[in-house]
C-alpha cells in the first residue's frame, strides 16, 4: 500500500502533471501534422527527457506517444492525409463523413474510441505484465536467446510488405549493434580507431537520423505545397459519441484487445493493429456495404486498436526488455539511462516506480480526453502549420538532440548517416522497424547466445533442454516455417478435388 | 532496377563484413569468438541481397529494352531534383558539424534554417524573423537550461548577450 501511495505521490506533483500536459500538446502537434510521426516526436523527446527524473521522463513519452496517434486522426478526416501511419487505416472512412459535415462528430468518436483501448490496453498491462515477470523471473540466458530471436523473426514476418526487404533492413539494425567493445572477448568491432564508437553506437542518434532526418529528407524531395482545409465542421464533438459507442461496444472491446495483442508483438505497432481491426471490423460487420462510404463503424474498431497497441507494446518491453513497437524501443533506451532496467525485476523491487508507471499510463490516456476536445475544436490550427517552417526548426532540434545525448559531434555524424541510409531503404520500401528492433535487440541476442555457448560447452542442442526454452524455440521455428505451410495450405486448397462419381445402380 | 542496385549494394557490404570479421580473435574456451555474429550478419546481407537482386532480374531486363519500347526511359522518369534537393538537409548538417566551431551554434542554425525556409518558397521576412528566434531559443535553452555545451564560435564569443 505505501508503494502504491509513493507511486501516486510521483505522478500527481506539479512538476509530473505539467510535463504531462506539455508532452500531450506537443504529441498533438507533432501527430496533427502529416509527415510527423509518433515515433519521431518521441524520437525528439528523448533529449529533452535526459535531464528529467524517471517519472515524468516516461510519463512525458507516453503523453506524447499516445496524443500523438489519436491526432494523426485529425488530418485524416479534414484532408484525408493520415497523420501519423496508425491512421492511415480509416482515413478513407473518416474523410466522408467528413464531407457530410460530420468532421467533429467523426473525431469525437475516434478520441472516446481512443481513450478506450488506451485505457483497455493500460489495465492488460496492469494485470498481465507482474504475473509474466514472476514466470520470467525464472529464465535464463537461454530463453532470452529465443526471446530476442522471437521478437526479431515476429518483426520479419508481420512486416507490410517484402520479407526480403524486412530482414535485409533487420540485418542493418543487428550490424549496427555489434559496433563497439565485443562484450566477451572486449575485442572492439567496426569502431575504425573512433574511441567515440568503443561503448557502442547511441540509439538516440540513429532513432533521430531514421525518423526525424529521412523525414525531413523525404519533404524537400517532395513536391507536395501547402493545403486548405476543404471541408468545415460546424457539429458537436461529444454529442453522439455515446451513443455510436453504446451501439458499436463489441468493436470497440474486438479493437482494443486485438490492439494490445499485436501491440505486444514485436515489430507489428498501433498501424498494423489499426489495418488488422479495421479489416476484421469489416469482415464481421452486418453492414458490409456501408464501409468505404464514411460508416462510424468502421472507425471505431480501429481508432481502438491503434491506441491500445500503444500500451500493448509495453507489456514485452517492461517485462522481458524486448520492444512491441519502434517506441518502445526508444523507450527500453531512456529506461536503462534512468537505472529502471526493464525486466522482470522491475515488478520485484518493490517501490513505487512501477505503480507510478501504471498511474502515468491511466492519466496520460485520461488527459486525451479535455486536451483532445481542445484540439478538435481547433483543428485547423494543427493543420495549416506550414511544414516549410516546421522542418528547417525540426532540423535544429535534430541536431542538437544528437549531440546533448554524449556532447558529441561523432552522435551528429552517426544521425546524418543513419539518416541517408533510412532515406534510402525508406525510399524503396524497406520497412524500418526491423532495422530498430536489431538494433536494440542486437546486444541481447548475441550475449545471451554466447553465455548460454559458454555455459553449454558449446552443445547447441542445450537450447532445447529446458522446457519453456524449448517451447519458444519451437515457437520460433513455428514462425519461420509458417509462410510456407499457409502457401502449401493454399494450393491444396486451390487444387480441385477429385470429384466422387456417382455409382451406377 | 534500384532495387536490383540495392540487392547488388547488400551483397558488397556482407562481404565487406565478412571480410573484417576474420580479422577479430576467437576465444580460448570455444571454437568461435566476437567474429560470429558480424559474420552471420555479412552472411544474412549476402544471401538477403542475392535475393532482393535475383527478384528483380526480369524488370532490370525491361528497363534495359525500355529506350526501344517507348519514350518514358528510366531515366526520364527518375526526379533527379527532387532527389538532389532532399540532400540539402544533409549538406546543411555537414555545414554545422564544420562551422559551428567557428561561427556558433546559434549562426549555423539560424542560417540552416533561413536556406531551408527559402527553398521551399517561405517569405524572406518571415523566415529570418523565425530563423533567428528559433536559434537563439533553442540555444539558450539547450546551453543554458539543461547545460548542453554546445559551440559558441570563436567569432562571436565575446560578443553575444546569452552567451556564456
Amino acid at each position: 500500500m505505501d508503494a502504491f501511495l509513493q507511486g501516486l505521490a510521483m505522478v500527481f506533483n506539479l512538476q509530473t502533471m505539467l510535463v504531462i500536459v506539455a508532452a500531450a500538446v506537443f504529441g498533438l502537434f507533432v501527430g496533427a501534422i502529416p509527415g510527423l510521426t509518433a515515433t519521431m516526436a518521441v524520437a525528439l523527446l528523448v533529449p529533452i527527457t535526459f535531464y528529467m527524473d524517471a517519472t515524468p521522463a516516461i510519463a512525458a513519452i507516453v503523453a506524447t506517444s499516445a496524443m500523438a496517434i489519436f491526432a494523426g486522426d485529425i488530418p485524416g478526416t479534414y484532408l484525408n492525409i493520415p497523420g501519423t501511419p496508425a491512421s492511415a487505416a480509416y482515413v478513407g472512412e473518416s474523410y466522408r463523413l467528413a464531407q457530410k459535415g460530420r468532421a467533429r462528430e467523426t473525431l469525437g468518436t475516434n478520441l472516446v474510441c481512443s481513450v478506450i483501448g488506451g485505457l483497455f490496453g493500460t489495465m492488460v498491462l496492469v494485470f498481465v505484465s507482474p504475473s509474466l515477470a514472476e514466470m520470467a523471473l525464472n529464465f535464463s540466458s537461454f530463453e532470452y536467446f529465443w526471446l530476442a530471436l522471437l521478437g526479431l523473426s515476429s518483426s520479419i514476418f508481420i512486416a507490410i510488405g517484402s520479407r526480403v526487404k524486412a530482414f535485409l533492413s533487420l540485418t542493418v539494425g543487428l550490424l549496427l549493434s555489434t559496433v563497439g567493445l565485443d562484450m566477451m572477448s572486449g575485442a572492439p568491432r567496426f569502431t575504425f580507431g573512433v574511441p567515440d564508437l568503443m561503448a557502442g553506437i547511441n540509439f538516440i542518434p540513429v532513432m533521430i537520423g531514421m525518423f526525424a532526418l529521412n523525414e525531413i529528407m523525404m519533404f524537400y524531395g517532395s513536391r507536395v505545397e501547402e493545403r486548405h482545409v476543404p471541408v468545415t465542421a460546424k457539429d458537436s464533438v461529444f454529442l453522439k459519441a455515446p451513443g455510436h459507442i453504446k451501439t458499436y461496444w463489441r468493436n470497440v472491446l474486438r479493437g482494443s484487445s486485438l490492439g494490445t495483442l499485436i501491440g505486444a508483438l514485436p515489430g507489428a505497432g498501433a498501424d498494423i493493429a489499426a489495418w488488422i481491426a479495421y479489416a476484421l471490423g469489416k469482415s464481421r460487420s452486418k453492414e458490409k456495404e456501408k464501409y468505404g462510404t464514411g460508416h462510424i463503424e468502421g472507425i471505431v474498431d480501429a481508432s481502438s486498436a491503434n491506441n491500445s497497441g500503444i500500451s500493448g507494446a509495453w507489456v514485452p518491453a517492461l517485462v522481458f526488455g524486448i520492444p512491441g513497437d519502434t517506441i518502445t524501443a526508444i523507450v527500453i533506451g531512456v529506461l536503462y539511462m534512468k537505472g529502471m532496467n526493464p525486466g522482470p525485476t522491475i515488478f520485484m523491487n518493490g517501490g513505487g516506480q512501477v505503480y507510478a508507471l501504471f498511474t502515468v499510463f491511466f492519466v496520460a490516456n485520461l488527459i486525451m480526453l479535455p486536451i483532445g476536445y481542445l484540439a478538435i475544436r481547433a483543428s485547423k490550427v494543427f493543420i495549416l502549420t506550414p511544414r516549410k517552417i516546421l522542418m528547417p526548426v525540426i532540423l535544429s532540434f535534430c541536431i542538437v538532440g544528437a549531440f546533448a545525448i554524449n556532447n558529441s559531434i561523432t552522435d551528429i555524424w552517426i544521425m546524418l548517416i543513419i539518416g541517408l541510409v533510412a532515406f534510402v531503404l525508406a525510399r524503396n520500401d524497406f520497412p524500418m522497424a526491423p532495422a530498430i528492433l536489431g538494433l536494440v535487440l542486437g546486444s541481447t541476442l548475441e550475449n545471451s547466445f554466447m553465455s548460454s555457448m559458454l555455459k553449454s560447452n558449446g552443445d547447441l542442442l542445450a537450447f532445447f533442454e529446458r522446457p519453456i526454452s524449448a517451447a519458444l524455440g519451437a515457437l520460433v521455428i513455428l514462425i519461420w516455417l509458417l509462410p510456407s505451410l499457409i502457401r502449401l495450405f493454399r494450393r491444396w486448397r486451390s487444387t480441385p478435388q477429385p470429384s466422387h462419381k456417382p455409382r451406377s445402380s | 532496377m534500384r532495387d536490383f542496385l540495392l540487392g547488388l549494394a547488400f551483397m558488397i557490404g556482407g562481404g565487406v563484413v565478412i571480410a573484417v570479421a576474420q580479422t577479430y580473435p576467437t576465444m580460448p574456451a570455444l571454437q568461435f569468438g566476437p567474429s560470429l555474429f558480424p559474420s552471420l550478419i555479412g552472411g544474412g546481407m549476402v544471401v538477403g541481397g542475392l535475393l532482393l537482386a535475383l527478384t528483380r532480374v526480369g524488370q532490370l531486363r525491361n528497363a534495359l529494352a525500355g529506350p526501344r519500347a517507348g519514350p518514358h526511359t528510366l531515366a526520364t522518369r527518375y526526379d533527379y531534383r527532387g532527389l538532389l534537393i532532399s540532400l540539402l538537409p544533409c549538406v546543411l548538417i555537414v555545414f554545422y558539424i564544420l562551422a559551428s566551431e567557428f561561427l556558433g551554434a546559434p549562426l549555423c542554425m539560424a542560417v540552416s534554417m533561413l536556406v531551408l525556409m527559402l527553398m521551399r518558397g517561405a517569405r524572406l521576412w518571415l523566415a529570418l524573423i523565425v530563423s533567428i528566434i528559433v536559434a537563439v531559443a533553442i540555444y539558450v535553452l539547450f546551453s543554458r537550461y539543461l547545460l548542453i555545451p554546445l559551440p559558441e564560435g570563436t567569432l562571436f564569443s565575446q560578443t553575444l548577450p546569452f552567451a556564456w
